[in-house]
């Protein structure tokens, strides 16, 4: 427990501790607690993993995190409204299947075509969308639940891009595509301006609109929501409709860095999305969460994975320190909730 | 006359579970007549039991508004665990037994810091699940185990039913029992509906909550024996993503994700064996094994969204009678 006030002998006597203190609780009960714990992870792993900090390493660490963060920040929408978009995995892997079977050279539709490109892209967004709508819907009009919603959603397009393709993956994507993933403006990669936009756009939206205010006040409480003229139905859709839009930007981004079109693609990071978003600080109950969080959630996970593999422990080892480390970062956000609503 | 109708639509909705299952069931048959013979059926039963006991321990789980994502890997353990053993030339009782403790042992951590440390349902199962699965690829170095001698037990037949099928019943009765029974269920249903008025009324929820986690442990251990005995194989992808099709067996059977509502008998019982159908009759018609995944989950979206459209009338009902009441 801590002490509500303290006493004047305390203050004289052992300013030191008390300021030391102060610093901790400052840096325990910050918004940016999560950087502070990447921080200090990366600073405990660094003596045994020296490659961790080298150049190479640190830029890799920093692609890794742009699709996921992407992605992540859509489902931090769809979190502050209270839902949750498990769909995201399969928006990443139908996209990556439908823009590359339309720019491939070998018998995509527009195959050869200065066109081929931008219509690829445009073909990769619009199907995020278009599920994002479709979940928004049956959330917000057919009133069903989120969790079924988009779990059965992920589950049919999922298997619908398995299906189209007969589980193969898709080559052969033109140059200018695959340029997205490694290419750059002077000294900033491409992705990492795409990421940077997005997150910003991400960002404006929910903290400077009136969207954004709605979200949050759905968030809180639907019904008040609606009873003070909130267009409820409308803003969960466009939450959906912008996890989706998000998933397809991060589909774009892994599509072109891997060259291939992947009908499995992102299969894998469903949890991870969700932990980083969470682990950032975003209620699963809605009505708390910021972009900023996310990114520093992302980080920390992206961090986590990256310093597993530079410590070259089995894959298995690093699914065990995985699981640990995100109820060990789930324990400290709950015992510094607890701190808080002691104060 | 319109209330008449009302009653009508109502009573569709409230029994939508079974009429889906019946025309699942009647679509199948219609294709292929050769569905309903009694051996297609008690097939179809082996074949969901294991999901099926998972499922049951979802149930629990579900109706204090709380949720298990690690039962995929507690099955994964416990079979690993098991397959381990008996490969060693352990005995088969002593290896079941063990993976029986794994699962209460691990439902055990799950409820430890989902009731002392109050971190969420979802955060700490989800994590659980990655260290889990670890540790069984860990136990078995990726690799998969044949184990034919279990086949022996899985197929073996008590009464002319098939051992798998008298557990799942057996597991389907007591739960059924436990819940509408014992005062334990009733604090289950009331801590999903108010969880702090459960409290208030002197209900202790801790130990309650705590228990519904061991409970969903048992049942997923369970589960990953029979499928275990079944198949005779311990793989590398055994229980992958299973959390999802137990919860979608129990939220087709009724449950709702949000506590309080829901049943074993008929629910989830239903729910799992309609999962299995859809699957069952697929296979059945030769349909290609690309269209499963798009079948199930559109028979599932619809078996949620009649729910949804239930609820809403429900609540239309309610409202009319409210104003015949005031201006009466």
């Amino acid at each position: 427990m801590l002490p509500k006030n303290h006493g004047n002998a305390t203050d004289l006597t052992s300013s030191v501790p008390v300021r030391s203190r102060a610093v901790w609780r400052r840096l325990l009960f910050s918004e940016h607690f999560v950087l502070y714990l990447s921080v200090l992870y990366f600073l405990a792993v660094w003596p045994f993993a020296p490659r961790l900090a080298s150049p190479r390493n640190l830029l890799d660490i920093f692609s890794n995190m742009l699709p996921l963060l992407s992605v992540a920040i859509g489902q931090t929408f769809v979190l502050v409204t209270a839902g949750i978009d498990l769909s995201v995995t399969s928006i990443i892997a139908l996209s990556s299947v439908f823009g590359a079977s339309v720019m491939t050279s070998d018998g995509g539709l527009l195959s050869g075509s200065i066109l081929a490109v931008p219509a690829g892209i445009a073909v990769m967004l619009a199907t995020g969308v278009a599920i994002g709508l479709l979940n928004g819907t049956a959330i917000a009009r057919l009133r069903m639940p989120p969790f079924m919603v988009t779990l059965t959603t992920m589950m049919f397009f999922s298997g619908f891009a398995v299906w189209l393709t007969g589980s193969q993956k898709i080559s052969g994507l033109p140059r200018a595509f695959v340029g997205l993933g490694v290419g750059s403006v002077g000294f900033i990669p491409y992705p990492f301006l795409i990421a940077a936009v997005l997150a910003t756009a991400a960002h404006v939206t929910l903290s400077q609109t009136v969207v954004g205010r709605w979200i949050y006040a759905i968030g809180h409480n639907a019904r008040a929501a609606r009873v003070s003229g909130v267009r409820v139905n409308r803003t969960v859709v466009f939450a959906y409709a912008a996890s989706g839009f998000c998933a397809a930007v991060a589909s774009v981004l892994y599509t072109a860095r891997l060259e291939t079109g992947d009908p499995v693609l992102g299969q894998r990071i469903l949890l991870d999305i969700i932990a980083a978003v969470v682990i950032g600080g975003t209620s699963l109950f809605g009505g708390k969460g910021k972009v900023l969080w996310t990114v520093f959630g992302v980080l920390f996970i992206t961090l986590i994975d990256n310093s597993l593999i530079m410590l070259e422990f089995s894959h298995f080892t690093i699914m065990i320190v995985k699981g640990a480390v995100i109820l060990f970062a789930a324990l400290m956000d709950a015992l510094r909730n607890r701190l808080l609503a002691a104060q | 006359m319109t209330t008449r109708k009302g009653n009508i639509v109502l009573f569709v909705l409230n029994n939508a579970p079974l009429i889906l299952f019946a025309a699942v069931f009647g679509g199948f048959a219609t294709l292929s007549p050769k569905f309903l013979a009694v051996e297609n059926l008690v097939n179809i039963l082996i074949q969901s039991a294991s999901i099926g006991i998972v499922a049951t321990g979802m149930t629990f789980v579900l109706l204090t508004a709380g949720i298990d994502l690690s039962v995929g890997s507690i099955m994964f353990l416990s079979a690993a665990a098991a397959g381990k053993l008996i490969a060693g030339g352990q005995p088969i009782s002593l290896a079941f037994a063990v993976a029986i403790a794994i699962g209460v042992g691990y439902g055990a951590i799950n409820a430890f810091f989902i009731t002392r440390l109050k971190i969420l349902p979802f955060i700490v199962t989800l994590s659980t699940q990655f260290a889990g699965r670890g540790l069984s690829l860990l136990i078995t170095q990726t690799r998969a185990m044949n184990l034919p001698r279990l086949v022996e037990v899985g197929s073996s037949k008590i009464l002319g039913m098939p051992a798998p099928v008298w557990l799942f019943g057996a597991v389907v009765v007591f739960a059924h029992v436990v819940l509408m029974k014992t005062a334990f269920g009733r604090h289950i249903y009331a801590i999903g509906n108010d969880a702090e008025g459960a409290k208030k009324a002197g209900i202790n929820t801790t130990r309650v909550v705590f228990l519904v986690y061991v409970v969903s442990g048992l049942c997923a251990a369970m589960g990953g024996l029979v499928y275990l005995s079944r198949l005779g194989l311990v793989s590398p992808k055994l229980g992958l993503q299973r959390e999802f099709a137990a919860i979608a067996a129990a939220v087709l059977g009724g449950t709702s994700l949000f506590g309080g509502r829901g049943k074993v008998l008929p629910g989830t019982f239903l729910g799992a064996a309609l999962i299995q159908t859809v699957e069952s009759g697929l296979v059945f018609i030769k349909a290609s094994e690309y269209v499963y995944p798009l079948v199930t989950s559109f028979v599932i979206f619809f078996a949620v969204f009649v729910d949804s459209l239930r609820h809403v009338k429900l609540q239309q009902l309610k409202r009319r009678r409210i104003r015949v009441a005031a201006t009466g």
